[in-house]
């Protein structure tokens, strides 16, 4: 069943829905790696009485650390070929990531990416919407790669991009890194609709708007190091 | 005031360049211990003839030596919350690395110990 795709979910303070997320996925795919990243909470027991692959950040280092832990671990097991990035907290829907990584091989690509605005997000505040635009103008402007939706959560890529991937960055910047990866290698990328629902918990803990400032300053130190 | 306000522009220029993008480099090292050393040096004569400071200021275009102490400190200040933030970044990086390694050494004891 599928065990040559794995699916890597970051998990922070989720005890209360990555368990409902990892059985949704499970029914799809067989291999699904969480990382806890530092949660203070129950994640870690969650994560292992609901049968996925458990690894464990000693201490928080954000999403894309995290990601990249997740990505390392499948790479190790050389029959892996389709990775699979979804967010812990059930925003999004498994059917719409299968459709992915169907379209995906279907179509040669190395990435396929999820967009909230190609498809139907409910519940997304018009500030939240703003802010994700503004976000895309700024990816775009710095990589070339044209994206409506460049912080999506749902990424469906093939062995060859995960292995070229190697996330830096290890906060929410990592979103701006892996499309920065996409223009410096000329992946082959699409973006398909998906419909995301936030809740309210997964609003509460959603990334606040001053986020985008450290972001921006990440990234432009990022850009100007030699490292 | 052309005089201190290239010199300081330059300053500014210079020091967010170099060491934002070098961080930890040996030059960077090499330069923190010559700046420390001038400023040490400054301070003395500053304190044993509080005239240098006026004198220096009005060859440089600067009314007041107090205002040219202003400035240095300014830079000076600059300088530390710049490498402050590097070696942060740089720690950063380094904690990432490590704890990542330990989460896959953990993971793959756990599955061999299955």
């Amino acid at each position: 069943m599928n065990s040559d795709t794995y699916a890597i979910i970051p998990v922070y303070n989720e005890a209360s829905a990555v368990g409902d997320v990892i059985k949704t996925v499970k029914k799809t795919y067989k291999n699904v790696v969480c990382v806890d990243d530092g949660s203070r909470d129950n994640s870690s027991q969650a994560i292992s009485s609901s049968g996925a692959i458990l690894l464990r950040h000693s201490i928080n280092l954000g999403a894309g650390a995290a990601t990249q832990t997740g990505i390392d671990y499948a790479l190790m097991d050389p029959k892996a070929k389709y990775f699979i990035t979804i967010d812990a907290d059930g925003q999004h829907d498994i059917k719409d990531a299968q459709q992915m990584l169907e379209y995906l091989i279907k179509n040669n690509l190395d990435i396929v990416l999820g967009s909230r605005f190609l498809g139907t997000a409910q519940n997304i505040s018009t500030i939240k919407r703003l802010f994700l635009k503004l976000a895309a103008m700024f990816s775009e402007g710095t990589s070339g790669v044209v994206l409506s939706d460049p912080h999506v959560g749902l990424r469906v890529f093939n062995r060859r991009f995960a292995e070229s991937l190697k996330l830096t960055m290890p906060g929410f910047a990592h979103a701006s890194e892996l499309i920065h990866r996409i223009g410096e290698n000329n992946f082959k990328y699409a973006e398909l609709p998906i419909s995301v629902t936030y809740s309210d918990y997964s609003k509460a803990k959603g990334q606040s708007m001053m986020n985008a400032v450290n972001i921006t300053v990440d990234l432009f130190h990022h850009r100007i190091s030699k490292k | 005031m052309i005089a201190i306000q290239v010199i300081l522009v330059i300053g500014f220029i210079f020091l967010f360049w170099r060491f934002l993008a070098n961080p930890g480099s040996h030059q960077v090292h090499a330069w923190i211990k010559i700046l420390t050393f001038l400023f040490t040096v400054l301070a003395i004569i500053a304190v044993i003839f509080p005239d240098t400071a006026n004198r220096l200021a009005h060859a440089v275009g600067v009314k007041t030596g107090a205002n040219l102490l202003l400035y240095a400190l300014t830079l000076a200040f600059i300088f530390v919350v710049i490498n402050i933030y590097t070696r942060g970044k740089e720690d950063e990086r380094r904690r990432v690395v490590l704890v990542r390694k330990v989460a896959l050494l953990e993971a793959q004891l756990l599955e061999k110990n299955k």
